[in-house]
């Protein structure tokens, strides 16, 4: 469950291949580690408006705000949006970093 | 095998068109996703955790080898070069784009195949014993019935807009593996005392948030009324199926609602209306599908066939692969084989491009070109010379199909769950690679003998935990994956409801927790006397006191 407290990311799937997506405060990335992160209740808001006028634009579907760690790699704190940020774990060769590069 | 006719390649081929039109609209932004979604729904396209997801239906769980090399292709082409097969008899990918699904159905659609009916509150692609038509002592072989309710129930225009999904799935010999009594209709095919064929139909089984078995409400039903009654059933059920609330509205709620009594009379009263309407197959169609499914030209074998008896006696790992992958063809000097796709510690139900591409290879060397999909998440090959049955062996040992594991303690169903599915709370797959790590040795296998675990990772229970002799439920508890588990549950002809056997279980313990009910269960077993026996005769007392102890 998302706590107020607890930093914040916005994240989607890109409408034309599906794949999960993060926004970085100027477009969408495959890494969560290049997200935006939202501090506060109101920085959270504002995600949400951009993640609701990106799906108007139909540029991502299934938007969302998550709750993820206060540490660089902006780890999600639910295991759920971790397998989402990396890939199946039963499939580690078709996994990706939370990190580029 | 049934071929299209002219009206089905015209239908699939006009499906792929329009389907493509949509995604045009929806990329281009004339559609929205609200508008978009029910109608990628219907063409069996989902969004996952990581990307779209396809379900492509194989009706009644056959496919030809050309279909099975075109799923190779697709895997290969239009996603990462792997499949996973279902608990429908369905296939679906996981890596799928957008922009390229019309392409790709049109592909599908050069060999019959299709994302019809694998989605959506419709009638859902039907199911069939995966040994229909090489069994012995089928009365009938239940593609004949499917296949018809395959053509009826296509874009039935009544029918594409039901309370919920509903799901029919048909099995011709006594002993049911196509789990009939667990489905919306299922139809069971028997003979009356005056040796006519028809059918025992059951409504309103269901699995989910609330398992119920299904209320047989009639014991003989006359083949040539089939559709007219199956039509009398939904109608009742699309009229008063509740749609204010997702968890009640299948029929299973239906029956409970009304009554079993009520119910019958209902649709009874309907069918009367409507049982001369014209509905009903025409004979001739009839014996016109039937055709398609006659049993192929089968050589004429003296058995015993040495070489094959020879071989068992000679090869240890092949005796016991015989004895649980190969079942008795119903005719002589032939065999059925299941092929497993349960490698110990790997994805039930997964395989890759190359795997299939054997496995088609396989079928057409050795099996007539025809393949199963069952509902266990199994590959079969239906037609294979028992002459041949050391070389099959031998050939899915390359690619890591050979385990003698069919219907044993590591033949696991599991639904993708939280690795892949956006409904589940918790992870299944590797549940059953734990599981099946820990009872890797082949021999303590079979000393186990006939186990079926089933696991879900959410209760919508699309790995039948509510039908496993060992059903595994996963939940999210305060964020962890926890995993309940339930015990007695069967989806055979004497099905039954697993139940709760006490407080779930951590990711860590639960491996712990399924040893344990074995080692209980080989503790007090009686000689001969399988799991799902021995737990009907002692009940769940002997089980909870080894998980929970004495004072427990």
């Amino acid at each position: 469950m998302s706590k107020a407290d607890t930093p914040k990311v916005l994240t989607g799937n890109l409408l034309r291949n599906g794949a999960t997506v993060y926004y970085t405060g100027s477009g969408w990335s495959a890494h969560v580690a290049e997200a935006q992160v939202a501090a506060t209740a109101a920085e959270a808001e504002e995600l949400r408006k951009i993640g609701a006028a990106a799906y108007a634009a139909n540029l991502v579907i299934d938007v969302n705000v998550v709750d993820v760690q206060p540490t660089a790699e902006h780890r999600p704190t639910h295991i759920r949006e971790v397998i989402r940020a990396t890939g199946p774990t039963v499939r580690p060769d078709l996994n990706k970093s939370m990190s580029p590069g | 095998m049934y071929i299209y006719d002219d009206f089905d390649h015209t239908i699939a081929k006009q499906r792929v068109a329009e389907f493509r039109d949509q995604v045009n609209r929806r990329i281009k932004g004339e559609l929205t996703e609200e508008q978009f979604r029910p109608l990628r729904l219907m063409n069996g396209l989902y969004l996952q955790l990581h990307a779209y997801m396809l379900r492509i239906a194989v009706p009644y769980g056959t496919l030809s080898a050309a279909q099975m090399r075109k799923l190779a292709h697709i895997a290969r082409v239009y996603d990462r070069g792997y499949g996973h097969f279902t608990t429908r008899q369905n296939i679906q990918y996981n890596w799928i784009k957008l922009e390229q699904v019309p392409d790709l159905m049109a592909e599908l659609a050069t060999v019959q195949l299709h994302g019809n009916q694998t989605s959506g509150n419709c009638v859902r692609n039907v199911t069939a014993d995966h040994f229909s038509g090489v069994i012995d002592g089928e009365i009938e072989d239940p593609r004949i019935v499917s296949e018809a309710i395959r053509q009826w129930s296509t874009f039935h225009p009544e029918f594409s807009w039901l309370p919920r999904k509903f799901k029919i799935a048909v099995t011709g010999a006594e002993k049911d593996r196509a789990a009939v009594q667990w489905h919306d209709i299922g139809l069971h095919i028997v003979r009356d005392d005056a040796g006519e064929v028809g059918y025992a139909v059951y409504v309103g089984g269901g699995m989910g948030r609330i398992p119920v078995l299904a209320t047989k409400v009639r014991g003989f039903l006359p083949k040539r009324e089939l559709l007219s009654y199956l039509e009398a059933i939904l109608r009742v059920y699309n009229r008063y199926g509740r749609r204010d609330n997702i968890h009640k509205a299948r029929i299973k709620i239906l029956v409970r609602d009304l009554g079993p009594e009520e119910f019958i009379r209902q649709v009874e009263e309907e069918w009367e209306a409507s049982r001369h309407s014209g509905v009903n197959l025409p004979p001739e169609e009839e014996i016109r599908i039937a055709r398609y499914f006659e049993p192929p030209a089968y050589e004429k074998i003296a058995v015993p066939v040495a070489a094959f008896e020879d071989a068992k006696k000679a090869n240890r790992a092949f005796a016991q692969w015989i004895s649980t992958n190969v079942h008795p063809h119903k005719t002589p000097g032939y065999a059925i084989v299941t092929i497993s796709l349960k490698p110990i510690g790997g994805i039930p139900g997964d395989a890759s491009a190359e795997q299939m591409e054997a496995v088609a290879s396989l079928a057409e060397r050795f099996s007539l070109a025809e393949i199963r999909v069952s509902h266990i998440q199994n590959l079969v090959l239906p037609h294979v010379r028992q002459a041949d049955l050391f070389a099959v062996w031998q050939e899915l040992g390359k690619i890591g199909f050979a385990n003698a594991n069919a219907g044993l303690v590591t033949d696991i169903i599991a639904c993708p769950g939280l690795d892949y599915c956006s409904l589940a709370n918790a992870r299944s797959i590797p549940v059953a690679q734990r599981i099946s790590e820990r009872f890797a040795d082949l021999d303590r296998q079979h000393k186990i003998g006939a186990l079926q675990i089933k696991i879900s990772g959410c209760i919508n229970a699309c790995g039948h935990h509510h039908a496993g002799h060992i059903g595994i439920l996963g939940v999210d508890k305060a964020g962890q994956e926890f995993y309940q588990l339930t015990l007695g549950g069967a989806g055979d002809e004497t099905a039954s409801t697993g139940q709760l056997i006490g407080p779930g279980f951590s990711s860590d313990g639960i491996v712990d927790a399924v040893e344990k009910v074995i080692d209980a269960y080989l503790d007090l077993r009686q000689p001969n006397e399988t799991f799902i026996s021995a737990y009907r005769r002692v009940g769940p007392a002997p089980f909870k006191e080894k998980l929970y102890g004495v004072s427990r």
